[in-house]
C-alpha cells in the first residue's frame, strides 16, 4: 500500500480491470444480465463462476416481488436458497405481508381474511410483529386502502425496499457480498470524508456528496 | 284542522306527527315560555305561566320534574305506573321519535335505528356520527358473534369506516375480524348470553352522547336525592355516626346526642394515677399505663364493655406511655427514664427490653413498617432500633427533657418531633427537606391526625392548636376551655372522620370541641382527679376513654335514654349508629 498524501490525489493510479470489476459487480448485483453479458463480451473479461446462472433466478424473484406475486417469489427463493427464509423470520414476514397487501389491493377480501387468519396471526405471537400486524389488519377496514393512514404499505417504495432486502439476503446466503463494490466504495468515501471533516474541521475536505461529486 | 275541542283539558290533546318531528330546539315559532321539549311534545302551544314551575322557590320546571319521576318509575320496574303518569300528565318521557329509536335499538334493528337517529333532530354532526358509530359497532359485533364474518367486515368497510371518526377504534375492529382473541381483549365476548342487558347498556351509552332533554339520564332522580343527602351530611355539624343511611323524611342533622357524653364504664384496676392510655388501631383493645409501674391491656367486647385482658408488670418505674404496633399484635411501653419494653398482646409476655447504656428512655414509638422502633432519651437524643435491639441510628436534639413525643407519618416519609421548647420539626427522610412549626408558648405534647395532614399541639398556656402540615405549616384553629397548669395533659383527634378534638384537663373534666369551628361542645364531669390523657376509639366514634389521677379510667358513650327515645320514633329502619348497642 502506498503511503499517500491527500494532495497527491491526482497521482493515484487506478487499475482498469479493477474498474471493470466494479461495474460488473453493480450489474450483477442488480440482475442486469443482458447488459452484463454485453459488457463481458465488449471488455473480453472472463465470466465469474455461477454468477450469471443465479442472476436469472434472482432477477425473476426480484420482479415477482415488485409485481405483486410474493408467493411465487417465496417459492423460488426456497428453491434457490433453501432455509433462507426459515432463518430470516423478519424477511419471511415481510414477504407474507406483501402477499396480504396484494390481496387487499385486488379487493379479494375473503381470501385476504383467510390468509391473514392462517398465515399471519400465528406470527402475531412475537411481540415485534404485533404493531405491524395491527397496521396490516387495519387495511381490511377500508374500501379504499390507498386512502387509509397505512397507504405507505401499498407504495412501490415499500415493495422495492423488501425486494432489495430479499436480493441482498439471497446474495449473502452463499456468502457473496450483499452490497455491490460500487456501493461500498461510495460508502467508504463518505465515511472517510466525514471523519476527516470532523477531525480537521475547516482544514479538512468537505463531507462527501455524490451529487456534488458527479457534477464536478 | 285538528278536531280538538276547546273545553278539553290541555293534557288530553294528543296531536299527530308534524309537531313530533320538529326539533326540540326549534324555538323560533314560540312566543310563550319555552318548555324544554318544545315541539317534540304533544302539548299545545299555550301553557299558563304558573303551571310551568313548581316548588316554593319556583326553580323547578314542572315538565322536567315529571319526566324525571316517570323515568324513575320505569327504572324501578313500574311499567304501568310510568305509562299511567305519562298519560295522566300529558308529559311524555320521550318523544315518539325517540321511543321508536329506543325500540329499534333494543330490537336490534340497526339500520333503521340509524335512520331514525337522524330524525330525532340533533343538530350536532359529531353527536350523530358518534351515535351512529356506537350503533354500527354493536351491529358489527353481533354479526361476528353469529359468525357472519364477511357481513361484519362489510359493515365495517362500508358503514363504519366512512363515518371518518375514531380511526383507532376502526383499526381495532379490523383486528377483531381476523382474530377471536382480540374480541376477548376488547371485552366483547359473551355478547349473545346477555343480549338484552347489553343492548340496554348501549342505550345508556347513547343517552350519554345526547343532550339530556332528548333522553333523560339513567338514575337522575336518585342522583339528585343523593346530592341533597350529601349536602345535609356535610352540613351536619355534629355528625358522628358510622351509619351512612340517612332518612329522606327529615333533613339530617345530628344533635349533641351523638357525642359520647355519658360514663358507660369505670375501669378500676390501677393502684395509682393513670397517666396514659390509647386504643389499638383496630379499636379492639385499650392499653393504659400508670404511676403504679404497670400497663394494662383491656379488651373491647362486641357489646362495648371492656374487661381486663393482661396486666403487664416488669417496669421498675412509672410507665409514661405506650405505643401500639401498626398491626396491633405488639405493644411498646416506656418507663420514666428507664427502659422500653416490647410485649406480645395476645399472651401478655415481654418479648424484648431495650436499653441504652446509662441513659434513661422516656418515650417510644413504631415506624409504620413495624420493623423499627424509636425512643427518646433523657439526654435529648432520639434512638432508632430494629426489633432485635440493634441500634440503627441515633440523633441529638434540643427538646425539653420532660416529654419527647415523636411521630412518623404512615408512608414512613416524615419524622415529626419536638426540637425546641417552642418548635416542632418535620423532617422528610427522602427528600431531605425540613419544615418547622413555631409557637410562642412551650409545647408540651402533640398528636398526628389519622390522615397525616394535621398536628394537634398542646401548649403551656392552656390552648390547643391545630396546624395543617400538608404544605407549609399553618395554624388553622385554636381550642380553649380546659385547664392545665402543672401537669402534662394530652389531647387527641376522634369521632367520625376525626371531626372532633378531645382533651383531658386539670379540672377533672373531659373536654370535647368541634374540630372545624373550634366550638366547645361538651365538658364531661365524672373523674375526681386531673384527667391526664384521652383516647377516642378509632373504630367506634361513640367510645371515648379518659385516664385520670383518681386511679380510674372512664369509658364514655352515648346517652342510652336518648337513643331509646329516638328509636321509638324511627321509621322502622334501625336508626342507631352502630350495632354495639351502647
Amino acid at each position: 500500500m502506498m503511503d499517500l498524501d491527500p494532495r497527491q490525489y491526482e497521482h493515484v493510479i487506478v487499475n482498469d480491470s479493477d474498474v471493470r470489476n466494479i461495474v460488473l459487480s453493480y450489474l450483477v448485483h442488480n440482475c442486469f444480465n443482458e447488459t452484463a453479458e454485453t459488457f463481458l463480451a465488449c471488455t473480453g473479461m472472463k465470466q465469474p463462476v455461477d454468477y450469471l446462472v443465479d442472476m436469472d433466478k434472482r432477477k425473476s424473484i426480484f420482479h415477482f416481488v415488485l409485481d405483486g406475486n410474493a408467493l411465487k417469489a417465496i417459492e423460488l427463493t426456497e428453491q434457490l436458497a433453501p432455509n433462507l427464509l426459515e432463518d430470516d423470520k423478519d424477511l419471511h414476514f415481510d414477504l407474507l405481508s406483501l402477499h396480504f397487501i396484494d390481496l387487499v389491493c385486488s379487493r379479494k377480501c375473503t381470501e385476504a381474511l383467510e390468509f391473514a387468519q392462517t398465515e399471519l396471526t400465528p406470527l402475531g405471537k412475537l411481540h415485534k410483529y404485533v404493531e405491524k400486524l395491527e397496521d396490516l389488519m387495519a387495511l381490511l377496514a377500508y374500501e379504499e386502502p390507498e386512502k387509509s393512514p397505512m397507504f405507505h404499505l401499498l407504495s412501490s417504495d415499500y415493495r422495492q425496499n423488501i425486494a432489495d432486502c430479499l436480493n441482498r439476503a439471497i446474495l449473502a446466503y452463499p456468502n457473496l457480498p450483499s452490497y455491490s463494490s460500487m456501493e461500498r466504495l461510495i460508502r467508504q468515501a463518505t465515511v472517510v470524508r466525514q471523519f476527516l471533516h470532523q477531525e480537521l474541521s475547516k482544514d479538512g475536505p468537505p463531507t462527501f456528496s455524490l451529487k456534488a461529486f458527479l457534477k464536478n | 284542522m285538528g278536531g280538538v275541542e276547546d273545553d278539553e283539558p290541555p293534557s288530553k290533546r294528543v296531536k299527530a306527527s308534524t309537531e313530533d318531528l320538529r326539533s326540540p330546539f326549534d324555538n323560533s315559532s314560540r312566543s310563550v315560555p319555552i318548555s324544554p321539549l318544545g315541539g317534540s311534545m304533544a302539548r299545545p302551544l299555550l301553557s299558563q305561566g304558573k303551571d310551568d314551575m313548581i316548588g316554593s322557590k319556583g326553580v323547578i320546571k314542572k315538565v322536567e320534574f315529571v319526566r324525571i319521576i316517570t323515568k324513575a318509575l320505569y327504572s324501578l320496574g313500574y311499567e304501568r305506573s310510568g305509562a299511567a303518569l305519562e298519560e295522566e300528565s300529558g308529559i311524555c318521557l320521550h318523544s315518539s321519535v325517540v321511543n321508536l329509536f329506543r325500540k329499534q335499538v333494543l330490537d336490534g334493528n340497526w339500520n333503521e335505528s340509524v335512520l331514525t337517529l337522524h330524525k330525532i333532530g340533533l343538530s350536532d354532526e359529531s353527536i350523530l356520527k358518534s351515535a351512529s358509530f356506537l350503533i354500527l359497532e354493536r351491529k358489527f359485533f353481533e354479526l361476528l358473534e353469529k359468525d357472519r364474518v364477511m357481513d361484519a367486515l362489510k359493515t365495517l368497510r362500508s358503514e363504519i369506516t366512512p363515518l371518518g371518526i375514531d380511526k383507532k377504534r376502526v383499526h381495532e375492529l379490523s383486528s377483531c375480524v381476523v382474530s377471536p382473541q382480540q374480541r376477548l381483549l376488547l371485552g366483547f365476548a359473551n355478547l349473545g348470553i346477555e343480549t338484552s342487558n347489553s343492548r340496554l347498556k348501549l342505550l345508556e351509552d347513547l343517552q350519554k352522547l345526547f343532550p339530556p332533554t332528548v333522553m333523560i339520564p339513567e338514575r337522575r332522580l336518585e342522583h339528585l336525592v343523593e346530592q341533597a343527602l350529601s349536602v345535609q351530611r356535610e352540613a351536619c355539624y355534629l355528625h358522628n355516626s358510622l351509619d351512612n343511611s340517612l332518612s329522606l323524611y327529615t333533613d339530617h342533622h345530628c344533635g349533641k346526642d351523638q357525642i359520647p357524653s355519658c360514663t358507660v364504664q369505670v375501669l378500676q384496676a390501677h393502684h395509682d394515677e393513670v397517666w396514659f392510655l390509647q386504643f389499638s388501631n383496630n379499636g379492639k383493645y385499650l392499653a393504659s399505663s400508670s404511676n403504679d409501674r404497670s400497663v394494662i391491656i383491656w379488651e373491647v367486647h362486641e357489646d362495648g364493655e371492656l374487661s381486663l385482658k393482661h396486666m403487664l408488670t416488669g417496669h421498675q418505674k412509672p410507665v409514661l406511655m405506650v405505643a401500639w404496633s401498626p398491626d396491633d399484635f405488639q405493644l411498646l411501653t416506656s418507663g420514666m427514664e428507664e427502659a422500653v419494653r416490647r410485649w406480645d398482646v395476645r399472651t401478655g409476655d415481654c418479648i424484648h427490653v431495650y436499653e441504652k447504656g446509662g441513659l434513661g428512655l422516656i418515650s417510644c414509638g413504631w415506624f409504620p413498617d413495624g420493623r423499627q422502633i424509636f425512643s427518646g432519651a433523657t439526654d435529648k437524643s432520639t434512638c432508632l432500633w430494629d426489633l432485635d435491639g440493634k441500634e440503627v441510628e441515633s440523633w441529638k436534639g434540643q427538646r425539653t427533657t420532660r416529654t419527647s413525643d415523636m411521630a412518623v407519618t404512615k408512608d414512613g416519609r416524615w419524622i415529626i418531633s419536638i426540637c425546641r421548647e417552642t418548635a416542632i420539626l418535620l423532617v422528610d427522610r427522602e427528600a431531605k427537606l425540613e419544615k418547622l412549626i413555631e409557637e410562642d408558648q412551650t409545647i408540651t405534647s402533640f398528636s398526628l391526625s389519622g390522615d397525616d395532614n394535621f398536628l394537634l399541639l398542646n401548649l403551656v398556656n392552656q390552648e390547643i392548636h391545630l396546624w395543617s402540615i400538608k404544605d407549609d405549616p399553618v395554624c388553622v384553629t385554636r381550642y380553649r376551655g380546659h385547664k392545665r397548669s402543672r401537669f402534662l395533659i394530652r389531647s387527641c383527634f376522634g369521632g367520625y372522620k376525626q371531626a372532633f378534638i378531645a382533651s383531658g384537663s386539670e379540672d377533672s373534666q373531659v373536654y370535647i370541641w368541634h374540630r372545624g369551628t373550634g366550638d366547645l361542645i361538651k365538658a364531661l364531669p365524672g373523674h375526681s382527679g386531673a384527667v391526664n390523657c384521652v383516647s377516642w376509639n378509632p373504630a367506634d366514634p361513640h367510645m371515648l376513654a379518659s385516664a385520670s389521677d383518681d386511679h380510674t379510667i372512664r369509658i364514655w358513650g352515648l346517652n342510652r335514654a336518648h337513643l331509646k327515645c329516638k328509636e321509638a320514633y324511627s321509621n322502622g329502619v334501625a336508626d342507631q349508629c352502630n350495632g354495639k348497642g351502647q
